[in-house]
């Protein structure tokens, strides 16, 4: 491995100790297995998620169609965003960070390996009521399960139970993770490894726990307070105040009080995936690590200041919520500027030595995922700085609002979690996943993703309201509507060939095999073998930097 | 948590012996096994109580909410009376004391004192859940009859819950105390279980503060 970046303290470092580490946990609680199955479990509702809308999408694609009739393009509506959210990118997060964390802090394990099995026994229960809900009655009013208030068709029934309950019980599994990856990150870190020296990844997993920690409860809450009112007749959500009913409009405030921080909170670990892996490629620490981990701290905790330009009738507090959406995008640009800076230096480097291995590294599938990311959220965060500025207007009530959210909190954080499983893949399985079948992969998938959110923000323009079923010819709506759905049927042939090259390359066992290192990696995962063993580590390299194996090379190739 | 050696642990679970190489360099002296401190299970239950108090917390929001938008809260025929809370908050404070006893007692290693705080710990607090359980009897209203109705069988319900989850907890850690599991030096679990009993006393006060001195409000 060349190392083309010193670190602060490479000079003075003798050569690095190792320290012996607490013992692990038995196979039927292993992280990895257990994190493996979250993952495997968010692919699937990934395919039925994409499947729900390529139906949505068939049935806007022309003016006048009659695919499905308005009921059930609802209860598609409903699912997808059902599904996508709570189901895929809950999980696929669960999975990944509870996968890799303990690898990255030289733990031999969760700090609860017991509850973190149970927590996917509970997720699997509770997706499988979300699930259920719809054959039961209908389910209509989107994701937020309100049009914008929970009352009306739809919202009887033991369906909207069902569905009430499952997301409860998913929440709880959600909460129940967290809570064992801050205890984890708290208490098995390696000697050494101070929080100022988390990998990122594992930090913006940390924060990311801390946001869920808070906002997950209150969704809890408010479910919770809704089910008693559909279930037991009770009267929180129904009637408008006076001396014995509730207020309905509170349920928008209290669900996106905890929405909207866990949209941000799943975008999270993207960015840290990002974060790592940018450094590792480009052969040198990251621009500046202290300032990456106050940028993902700050994204944390600024998530909380925006929820209110989601809600349509909070006027008065429309600038103090725009102020708090265009506050969180600040930390997000700087860590931007961070990969930046750290790809352009050290392309500089490498141009002066005259080095092309850097630019075969910068095309590999990892990092052609790495740009897509990139893409899609600046893609998403200049439609958040527009939605920001109209808190609580018409773009989070037509498209502009779809759009924003699939290219930023849907697109960007899946094709991060996309370049995380090309990363990290060959560490947790043993074996590479098929470059060939992956670039192919990824022009499906952020192409589709591209080719889907763009046309969707000149429907926000259009002012095409998010509830449409259809419209008629005379709409101008027709040539985006259909762009879009061509996008999506792009976009479900990428994340199959995703699962076909999984299948193929792990499952199958097609796939390269992997050395313990073989990306030439910065953290304490990379010291131990491809697969670890159940309990990670035998021997731990001392750690004195964010980039243990970085130091350990260097001394190496000092001159004793 | 016990830190062992690497050679113990091969021995112990033979799937830990890597077939692969490991990236290290060879020739690296490992330093002494260093144990962490084993403070996890109570930095479980103090982040387990953040979440569940930040549920609270919302379902107390939403009650202060629509409280201020109302005319009259609660509804002017609904008599609220203080007796039965008095009651529970008594009993629940005699109940805080005692589980206290019990963690005191184990630092000195007094197990029989560990097992009577216990028992008497889980018979007040089977007791004020009765009590609680009778105030949903004689409420004189219903889960849908009003907005207060609501609350106050969701509040209520809430902290029944809790105890009740509380009293099994402690009903297992009586279990292993009688068979010897704890000691001065180890009873990080019996710390645990009180914690989450005060806690659902914590939350009682809660409860009680929000459903009965705050609601003393007619427009």
């Amino acid at each position: 491995m060349t190392i083309t970046d010193a670190g602060p303290d490479a000079d003075t470092l003798a050569p690095p100790e190792t320290v012996e580490i607490d013992q692990g946990s038995t196979a039927g609680t292993d992280h990895k297995v257990i994190g493996t199955l979250f993952i495997a479990a968010s692919l699937a509702f990934l395919v039925v998620g994409g499947l729900l809308a390529m139906v949505m999408r068939a049935q806007l694609a022309v003016p006048d169609s009659d695919v499905v009739g308005g009921n059930t393009y609802r209860q598609l509506f409903t699912m997808h965003g059902t599904i996508m959210v709570f189901l895929f990118l809950l999980p696929l997060w669960l999975g990944l960070v509870t996968a890799i964390l303990p690898l990255q802090i030289g733990a031999s394990r969760m700090a609860f390996p017991r509850v973190h099995a149970l927590s996917l026994w509970l997720f699997v229960g509770g997706a499988g009521m979300v699930a259920a809900a719809p054959l039961a009655s209908d389910v209509l009013g989107g994701w937020t399960l309100s049009t914008p208030i929970p009352v009306g068709e739809g919202f009887t029934g033991e369906g909207i139970d069902l569905l009430i309950l499952g997301l409860i019980v998913v929440s709880v599994a959600a909460l129940a993770v967290a809570i064992n990856v801050l205890a984890t990150v708290l208490q098995l870190r390696a000697p050494g490894l101070t929080m100022a020296r988390i990998p990122l990844f594992s930090w913006s997993a940390t924060v990311s726990s801390a946001v869920m920690l808070l906002a997950l409860p209150v969704l809890v809450a408010a479910l919770l307070l809704l089910f008693v009112d559909r279930h037991y007749g009770g009267m929180v959500f129904n009637g408008f105040t006076g001396s014995r009913g509730g207020n309905p409009l509170l349920w928008p405030r209290l669900f996106w009080f905890g929405a909207f921080p866990l949209l941000w909170a799943l975008l999270l670990p993207a960015l840290g995936a990002v974060s790592d892996i940018v450094p590792v490629f480009a052969r040198r620490r990251l621009f500046s690590h202290q300032r990456a981990v106050v940028a993902i701290a700050a994204i944390g905790v600024l998530s909380f200041a925006g929820w209110g330009s989601e809600v349509s009738n909070l006027r008065r507090a429309r600038p103090l919520f725009a102020l708090g959406v265009l506050l969180v995008l600040l930390p997000v640009a700087s860590l931007i500027l961070n990969w930046l800076a750290t790809a352009v230096t050290s392309a500089r480097n490498a141009a002066a030595r005259q080095d092309k291995s850097l630019k075969e590294r910068f095309q590999s599938v990892t990092m052609l995922h790495v740009r897509g990311t990139l893409g899609l959220l600046l893609l998403g965060l200049a439609g958040e700085l527009v939605a920001g500025l109209d808190a609580g207007g018409r773009t989070h009530r037509n498209y502009w609002g779809v759009a924003t959210q699939h290219s930023l909190f849907f697109g960007a954080a899946l094709v991060g979690a996309v370049a995380a499983l090309y990363f990290w893949a060959p560490k947790l399985w043993g074996r590479h996943l098929s470059e060939k079948l992956g670039k192919l992969q990824f022009l499906a998938l952020v192409g589709g993703l591209f080719l889907t959110a763009l046309p969707m923000f000149v429907l926000g323009i259009q002012d095409m309201g998010v509830h449409t079923s259809s419209y008629v010819t005379d709409s101008d709506w027709g040539p985006a509507n259909l762009v879009a759905t061509v996008g999506g049927v792009i976009v479900v042939g990428g994340v199959l060939l995703l699962i076909l090259n999984l299948l193929v390359s792990v499952v199958a066992g097609k796939g390269e095999v992997a050395g313990p290192d073989p990306w030439g990696g910065h953290t304490l995962e990379w010291s131990t073998t491809s697969p670890p063993p159940v309990d990670n580590f035998r021997v731990l390299p001392e750690v004195r930097s964010e980039a243990p194996l970085l130091d350990l090379a260097q001394t190496e190739t000092q001159p004793r | 948590m016990t830190a062992v050696t690497a050679a113990a642990r091969t021995d112990a679970t033979p799937a830990a012996a890597p077939a692969a190489p490991l990236a290290l360099p060879s020739g690296v002296k490992p330093t002494p096994a260093r144990v962490l401190p084993d403070r996890t299970r109570a930095l479980g239950t103090y982040l387990f109580m953040v979440a569940d108090a930040m549920v609270l917390s919302t379902i107390v929001a939403a009650y202060f909410a629509i409280k201020d938008g109302s005319s009259a809260w609660p509804p002017v025929d609904v008599g609220v009376g203080t007796y039965i809370p008095s009651i529970v908050s008594i009993t629940l404070t005699m109940a805080a004391a005692s589980a206290h006893w019990a963690v005191r007692a184990t630092r000195e290693n007094d197990q029989r004192n560990v097992a009577i705080a216990l028992v008497f710990t889980i018979f007040l607090g089977i007791a004020a859940a009765n009590a609680e359980w009778a105030a949903f009897d004689k409420a004189g209203f219903g889960v849908g009859d009003h907005a207060y109705g609501t609350f106050y069988y969701v509040l209520f319900g809430y902290h029944l819950v809790h105890l009740l989850a509380a009293v099994g907890v402690l009903g297992l850690l009586l279990g292993r105390s009688l068979t010897g599991h704890f000691s001065a030096e180890h009873h990080d679990p019996l710390r645990s279980g009180v914690l989450f009993f005060q806690y659902s006393n914590a939350v009682w006060f809660a409860v009680a503060t929000v459903l009965f001195v705050f609601s003393r409000v007619h427009g």
